[in-house]
């Protein structure tokens, strides 16, 4: 019922932002970027994902009139979202292998103090797992939304978003009970692809 | 691990999954919102001084439409080129693509087949276009698609779409007709013996075979036969006689005498909603029964200006069309933009 309400007040979001309303839009932008941020996060480097996000809302904005349905906005703001991760890897995919290198613990320790080993090894691991076990989990552990949220604002149904998470959970303890290091984690990655065979596997 | 608590962080907490959260909670996102562009408004029609008659800012409405919907094909199309295929999530059991289980997510692309056994269900969300939910004992196929639209077959089971796309853009093929979207969210079923079922929840779908047409609009529903096409829609809440009189007027291989007896339970129990039905009953009429059919409409409602018996009488499309519009279920500029394009397309790839 909650949920039910938070869309009706998202439509009206939207209406009033396809009519013009920067204000409206600005309360979508707080609404969804942790969204768009999660979403990014478990496909482009973590340096790049805060401007990318401003990135996504700029490139929705002028779009906006040619959402029918204001209830899929977050569906319709992920896969731009998504998309916008996938022309970043058309453009960059040399820098993701050198971003990828760049996250093992003994490189990052000088230059990105935010991130300790756990940080780093963890995102490895999510990052390593199939593209929707990635965004659910980065949304559930990272943004701090529940299943039902997470449904709310991307769109997924409840149940997709309950089997990514369980599956993925999973997938992500197995991983990081294995005894290996983010290092070799990265080195996987950088030799294989990712496991969709797509940089970034960000494409849908 | 606690399921719970994964899920809605209700119940005991689970240890492992808190520590995750401590530790991948310092990415989270923590900016605001910042100032966007004043560029992009769109003042409401009726605010214009330029353009003072509705049917001018249609027209330029429906200009503007035109090309939106021309550019969104050429960036589907050229999106199709580059797609190496839908996402798919299996949702319950084995779903198979291609006769391969498929494994928690996979692809499906152009010419490829998805199926479900009785206890299998999965999800495809197509970028930018929707989703479509699988059901068990369902048989799918995704076909090449004229001007880069989507398409697919459904040869048996049922499959319950969320669109967001442009009208028009998302399609699928059933034995019986194609089903082209122009709202938001339906469910359709496909028997065994390829006839079907439509239920429109949100926005509205054109059923099509051949030159019949139906358009099931918000709580309708319209079956669909292998040998006749789409049949008459109706609106759910109609009173059991009236449905029952449709499902035999639209049934193959009834007598005439049936036919007849259900034409005059249809005209006699109609309420105002269920001009929709007898909008349809217009054009599947013999020419006989046609002017009683048309005086029970036209009580219903009142035809709009330049919508005469005689035309509708000779089934005058441009007249069915205008009268179709005055019942507020969805603007028939939408379908006949559609149908032009589609043939277009057809025509250019052959």
């Amino acid at each position: 019922m909650a949920d039910e309400r938070k869309l009706d007040h998202d439509s009206s979001l939207v209406r009033a932002a396809r009519d013009g309303d920067r204000v409206a839009f600005g309360q979508l932008y707080d609404r969804y970027a942790p969204t768009v941020h999660g979403i990014l996060l478990a496909r482009v480097p973590v340096d790049e994902v805060d401007d990318l996000v401003h990135d996504v809302f700029l490139r929705a904005l002028p779009r906006l009139h040619t959402l029918r349905d204001p209830e899929g906005f977050g569906a319709w703001l992920s896969a731009i979202a998504r998309n916008c991760a996938n022309d970043y890897h058309r453009h960059n995919r040399n820098e993701l292998m050198q971003e990828i290198r760049d996250d093992v613990p003994e490189e990052t320790a000088s230059k990105r103090e935010r991130f300790d080993a756990d940080v780093t090894t963890i995102l490895s691991a999510i990052r390593s797992l199939p593209e929707a076990y990635r965004e659910t989990l980065l949304l559930r552990l990272v943004e701090g939304m529940t299943g039902p949220e997470i449904a709310a604002r991307t769109g997924l149904t409840a149940g997709s978003v309950r089997v990514n998470l369980y599956r993925g959970m999973q997938q992500l303890r197995q991983k990081l009970a294995e005894p290996r290091t983010s290092d070799t984690i990265s080195k996987e990655i950088a030799a294989e692809g990712w496991p969709d065979g797509n940089p970034g596997g960000a494409t849908k | 691990m606690n399921d719970q608590y994964l899920w809605d962080k209700s119940g005991p907490s689970d240890p492992d999954i808190e520590k995750l959260e401590r530790v991948m909670g310092t990415l989270r996102f923590r900016g605001t919102a910042p100032i966007f562009p004043s560029a992009i408004e769109f003042p409401a029609p009726r605010q214009s001084a330029f353009f003072p008659r509705p049917w001018l800012r249609f027209g330029l409405a429906a200009a503007f439409a035109i090309t939106l919907v021309a550019a969104g094909l050429v960036l589907l199309w050229w999106k199709a080129d580059v797609q190496v295929g839908w996402h798919v999530l299996q949702i319950d059991g084995a779903p198979r693509i291609q006769d391969r289980v498929l494994n928690a997510t996979g692809k499906l692309g152009v010419g490829q087949v998805i199926e479900t056994d009785g206890a299998s269900r999965a999800e495809i969300e197509i970028t930018e276009i929707g989703r479509i939910q699988i059901d068990p004992e369902t048989r799918l196929r995704v076909l090449k698609a004229p001007s880069g639209r989507s398409r697919l077959a459904l040869d048996r089971g049922t499959i319950h779409a969320r669109i967001w796309a442009l009208p028009g853009i998302f399609t699928v093929d059933t034995p019986s007709a194609r089903a082209v979207d122009l709202g938001c969210a339906y469910t359709l079923h496909v028997d065994g013996n390829g006839d079907g079922l439509i239920r429109t929840t949100m926005g509205w779908v054109g059923f099509q075979l051949a030159d019949r047409e139906a358009f099931i609009p918000a709580g309708a529903v319209c079956r669909t036969h292998v040998k006749t096409g789409p049949g008459i829609p109706y609106f759910e809440d109609a009173p059991e006689t009236f449905r029952s009189a449709l499902q035999v007027f639209d049934s193959p291989g009834r007598s005439q005498e049936d036919r007849e007896r259900a034409l005059q339970t249809i005209l006699s129990q109609s309420r105002r909603q269920d001009a929709l039905s007898l909008w349809h009953l217009l054009s599947r009429v013999d020419a006989s029964e046609r002017p009683q059919v048309y005086d029970c409409f036209a009580a219903l409602v009142p035809p709009p200006p330049g919508v005469t018996r005689e035309g509708i009488q000779t089934l005058d499309r441009e007249m069915l069309d205008r009268w179709w519009d005055a019942l507020d279920l969805g603007n028939i500029w939408l379908w006949r933009h559609w149908e032009r394009s589609w043939s277009e397309g057809e025509q250019s790839s052959k």
